[in-house]
């Protein structure tokens, strides 16, 4: 049994899940889903699917070089069965995945950087030009502030009889 | 020496096993006679190993190797290269290859020094066979027939071909092979040699349908009998030889 990578959204097809495809040139088309099988059967390039792995890879949006991803790789020139090997490994593989996660974390935080700069600088100049929308000009002529004033409105002592009758 | 043996009453030896000069692959079946056959006479020489590749019994067909490597299809699962690996001494390489012809012995027919191989295989493979068994690469039909693999089978000592071979393509392989070769049959007029039997530099096992006079040839051209010294062992040689070509 091996868990293998869908063609189309790179995520794993468990036993049981899926559907293989075999064109006649032998290559295997592996897909965890309708939904992807259906996508490719639409001749629909992974690479412009804006959910795939990789249409986030080729858009930088995921991590594409990594030391961890080595780790995963399918290796074809097997070594002798060692118990101790065997033993280090199976500890590794939790450890790799968390150095994997925080990376791919870094990565993300790296491309959200100056975010909330961006933001700041497009409220304020929204608030600049379409203040319009929300106060009269000849209002921001007498009182130039950029901000609605305080309204307040004051509570009648009606509410304590009302009360009383929803009580009943 | 050779031995007459079947598998689950099929005469097509050379398709469950692969029988080289460092170990031997036989395919698992329902009782365990065939595997003891090849005990009886291998046990304490050299690894007799039980396997399937990618699920399939036909191993023989499905794999090539030699004393210095073996080399699997890429439909082979995880398990069972864990399992060759573990079985096999560790002078001989175990390889998985991507390669569109899977069935790797119907393609390729070697022995330790050089191999023949079906001419649309990829470059990477013929690569590959090179570097992990050691051997020299032909690209070869033998008498018009793609899939050597099948059509011819050869030690390091003698091999048989297929029985439509010209004399002509007889000498050319010779050369290229450095080896003894004649055209032959087996099972009773089988032309797929490789299937019908497998054979190394001292023994080899035929299917059960092999004639008294095919097998005599096998174990002639492969120089598995003890060597007798005077003329009768010539007379007869050279009598039998006639009588095939």
């Amino acid at each position: 049994m091996r868990l293998e990578k869908c063609w189309f959204c790179s995520s794993t097809v468990y036993p049981g899940h899926g559907i293989q495809f075999v064109r006649n040139d032998a290559k295997i088309f592996r897909f965890c889903r309708s939904k992807c099988h259906k996508n490719f059967k639409m001749k629909r390039n992974p690479r412009k699917v804006k959910w795939t792995k990789a249409y986030r890879r080729v858009h930088g949006k995921d991590m594409t070089q990594d030391s961890t991803f080595e780790f995963e790789r399918k290796r074809n020139r097997p070594e002798r069965y060692d118990r101790n090997l065997a033993e280090n490994v199976l500890k590794a593989i939790p450890k790799i995945d968390k150095i994997r996660v925080t990376r791919e974390e870094r990565h993300h935080k790296n491309r959200m950087k100056g975010k909330k700069e961006k933001l700041q600088r497009e409220a304020v100049k929204e608030l600049e030009q379409s203040i319009s929308l929300v106060k009269a000009p000849s209002v921001l002529q007498q009182d130039p502030s950029l901000t609605l004033p305080k309204i307040k409105v004051k509570v009648s002592q009606k509410q304590s009889e009302e009360n009383h009758a929803m009580e009943e | 020496m050779a031995t007459r043996l079947q598998f689950e009453n099929c005469c097509e030896v050379g398709v469950f096993s692969k029988l080289t000069n460092a170990y031997c692959l036989v395919a698992i079946g329902g009782s365990e006679n065939f595997y003891s056959s090849f005990e009886a006479e291998l046990a304490d020489v050299i690894p007799v190993i039980k396997t399937s590749i990618s699920g399939i019994r036909t191993v023989g067909r499905l794999c090539v190797g030699n004393k210095n490597g073996l080399l699997l299809p890429h439909t082979t699962t995880d398990q069972e290269l864990q399992h060759l690996r573990n079985s096999l001494p560790d002078q001989v390489l175990v390889q998985r290859i991507d390669e569109r012809l899977t069935a790797l012995g119907n393609c390729i027919a070697c022995n330790d020094h050089v191999a023949l191989t079906h001419i649309d295989l990829d470059k990477e493979t013929e690569d590959m066979i090179a570097d992990v068994l050691k051997v020299e690469v032909f690209r070869q039909t033998i008498a018009s027939n793609i899939i050597v693999g099948s059509y011819c089978t050869f030690s390091n000592r003698g091999g048989l071909v297929h029985p439509h071979t010209s004399i002509e393509e007889l000498e050319e392989l010779s050369t290229l092979l450095d080896v003894p070769l004649v055209a032959g049959t087996v099972n009773r007029g089988s032309e797929l040699l490789a299937a019908g039997m497998t054979v190394n530099d001292w023994i080899a096992f035929c299917g059960s349908d092999t004639t008294a006079t095919e097998l005599s040839v096998i174990e002639s051209i492969f120089k598995l009998r003890e060597v007798q010294p005077g003329v009768t062992m010539h007379e007869m040689r050279k009598s039998l030889f006639d009588s095939f070509l």
